[in-house]
């Protein structure tokens, strides 16, 4: 951590000096086409969400064929611990059995719609609270109330949609969709997982700030 | 935070300013498709062919954080690498996409005498030297690896031979003033995990190495600004060493009196390891019990004239061609077997680089029965390295460097 602070203060070296007079250079990146394969495993509803906040999809198919359960779960564990990623330990173990499902050598012996399902905001679970909604969905990985982390602050966000009368249908399409462009270049995922109610609930919190 | 912000907003108006074909640099928009498709040889080795920015075609790995490969053909064209044709990898996918190279600046700090924030001019003003040097990425290759392991999956063409132009790492260094009992020097450029609790991408060099003359801080290659995609405008070359040390975007330079600990320190103290013995390797599936932060090559050579199934005519002189590199003594010999490895003959090399250079060698074939053959290539280094006939395992995936081989048909 004590490194961190360090880069930060050099970010502000790096930045912080006199108006230029030639033009910054730019680069845009192709578009984002690579996307989990569908499957009906709950697994993947929380891969969609979770594993496309850092990597594209094709992180995951790039992987070589054959690689077991416990080899996959063994990485996604790899991502919670070395690098991070918002995800539960049943949400480890729900990703690496959606992966070595879909891209490993796992063909059966793995119950579809384990019992720990109804704990991850993944189809069925009945939660309303918006405050349990946004940790379970890793919301706070990219967003705080008053200030930029990697999305927009919510305050931002409520500021933006103040005056427009169609405020929570624009920001429950945002939330189902994802994107990117509005805010900055790294997408949002798709949150097409969550129930109606739920996406409102996360709109109206987010338009409250 | 407010310096962050700007940042942000030089993407937001590229975002808006996109559209109006802004500025050659952006040139490829989303509309060129893919034209092709190539396959490595493992499985799982299907690779679209795509255009970046400031590149041309190359085998797409990953889409964010971007990484691309350069097809193999592309090494038999000219010893130095294309600068549209090199590779791209980056670890973290909050990487900068607009840069003011009026207001970059590199700054020095830690254990000196005076810590120092310098523009792109002002590093230009104290001096320019140039030298040829491979950048290898540390997983090259590991598609091959068997047992498969996780990461990257690449083949042979995440490296590149580039003619850089800067100033030694040690300029710098002794510019700021070094304390007495420095001991590493840490390296970091603008490209910053996307999550806040994710580990920055921060190497060290010790500082014996640090200032010695072989680490530059370059903004040319071939002869051009750094491409956007290789580090623009300010790259780390560590000659000799994996392209992990190579820190693109570089913007920090901090000199450390203790160990690097911390969050960041991830990239040397947890990832970029191998295992700590001569071989480097494990039994294959096996966790070694002590590790090691990757460093240098290994010895290596290629066959870039013929590919695997390539037709030749018997009877008929071919020239057969390729490159070896290795870790910085420079490379003795090269030999060529036709026949799996039981006989070798010697290959003449062409004009010398340096030291850290592909160095390209040659020789006048002439396959004479009809059938399949097996061709092989090993280089052997000044510092007396050679390349062994069966690969080893580690759990990462690096440091390949068996004798390659091509199998070709003589017609």
């Amino acid at each position: 951590m004590q490194y961190l602070i360090y880069s930060l203060a050099a970010l502000i070296l790096c930045f912080s000096s006199s108006p230029g007079m030639a033009a910054p250079k730019y680069i845009s990146l192709p578009p984002e086409t690579a996307k989990l394969k569908k499957s009906g495993h709950p697994g993947y509803q929380v891969a969609l969400q979770k594993c496309t906040i850092c990597h594209s999809a094709d992180y995951i198919s790039l992987q070589p064929p054959g690689m077991s359960l416990r080899q996959w779960t063994d990485e996604v564990s790899k991502m919670k611990h070395a690098f991070g990623a918002p995800i539960s330990d049943d949400e480890v173990s729900l990703i690496g059995e959606y992966l070595a499902l879909t891209y490993g050598n796992e063909k059966i012996g793995i119950p579809v719609f384990p019992a720990h399902v109804e704990k991850t905001g993944a189809p069925g679970a009945r939660v309303v609270d918006a405050s349990a909604l946004l940790t379970q969905n890793g919301c706070f990985g990219c967003h705080a109330v008053d200030r930029k982390v990697v999305g927009p602050a919510f305050r931002d966000v409520a500021e933006r949609y103040r005056k427009n009368p169609q405020a929570i249908e624009t920001v429950m399409k945002n939330i189902k969709a994802g994107g990117s462009g509005k805010w900055g270049s790294i997408p949002m995922p798709s949150f097409a997982a969550l129930s109606n109610s739920d996406i409102k609930a996360l709109a109206v919190f987010v338009l409250e700030q | 935070m407010g310096n962050n912000r700007q940042i942000i907003q030089y993407r937001r108006r590229f975002l808006q300013s996109a559209g109006l074909g802004l500025l050659g640099l952006a040139g490829m928009s989303g509309k060129i498709r893919a034209a092709a498709m190539q396959t490595l040889p493992f499985g799982n080795g299907e690779r679209e062919l795509v255009v970046y920015p400031q590149k041309r075609s190359l085998l797409r790995i990953t889409t964010r954080p971007p990484h691309l490969e350069t097809p193999f053909e592309v090494f038999d064209e000219s010893v130095l690498t294309p600068n549209d044709g090199f590779f791209v990898r980056y670890h973290l996918a909050d990487l900068p996409l607009s840069i003011d190279p009026d207001r970059y600046r590199l700054t020095v700090s830690g254990h000196v005498d005076t810590p120092l924030s310098l523009s792109l001019n002002a590093l230009k003003e104290m001096g320019r030297v140039e030298m040829v040097a491979v950048n290898q990425c540390a997983g090259n290759s590991r598609g091959y690896s068997s047992p498969r392991v996780f990461g990257a999956q690449l083949g042979n063409g995440s490296m590149g031979n580039a003619r850089w132009a800067g100033i030694p790492l040690r300029s710098v260094l002794e510019k700021a003033g070094i304390k007495s009992g420095a001991r590493l020097v840490a390296m970091n450029g603008l490209d910053r995990p996307v999550l806040p609790v994710t580990p920055d991408y921060v190497k060290t060099l010790e500082i014996e190495h640090a200032m010695s003359d072989e680490p530059l801080i370059a903004w040319e290659m071939n002869g051009q600004e750094i491409p956007f995609l290789n580090g623009y405008p300010l790259k780390l070359i560590v000659p000799g060493y994996f392209g992990t040390y190579w820190i693109k975007h570089l913007c920090e330079i901090h000199v450390l009196d203790q160990p690097l600990d911390g969050l960041d320190s991830f990239a040397m103290n947890r990832a970029y390891r191998v295992p700590d013995n001569e071989c480097f390797c494990v039994l294959p599936g096996t966790v070694p019990d002590r590790t090691r932060p990757i460093t240098r090559f290994r010895v290596r050579s290629f066959i870039t004239s013929l590919q695997n199934g390539s037709r030749v005519k018997a009877g008929q002189k071919i020239l057969l061609k390729g490159i070896a590199f290795d870790g910085g003594s420079g490379i003795k010999q090269v030999e060529i077997s036709s026949d799996g490895g039981q006989n070798w003959k010697m290959v003449s090399l062409s004009r010398d680089f340096g030291r850290f250079s592909f160095r390209e060698w040659r020789l006048d074939f002439v396959p004479e029965n009809q059938g399949e053959i097996m061709l092989m290539v090993r280089a052997t280094a000044n510092s007396g390295e050679t390349q062994p006939m069966t690969a080893s395992w580690n759990p990462g995936g690096y440091l390949r460097n068996v004798v390659e081989s091509v199998a070709i048909t003589v017609a």
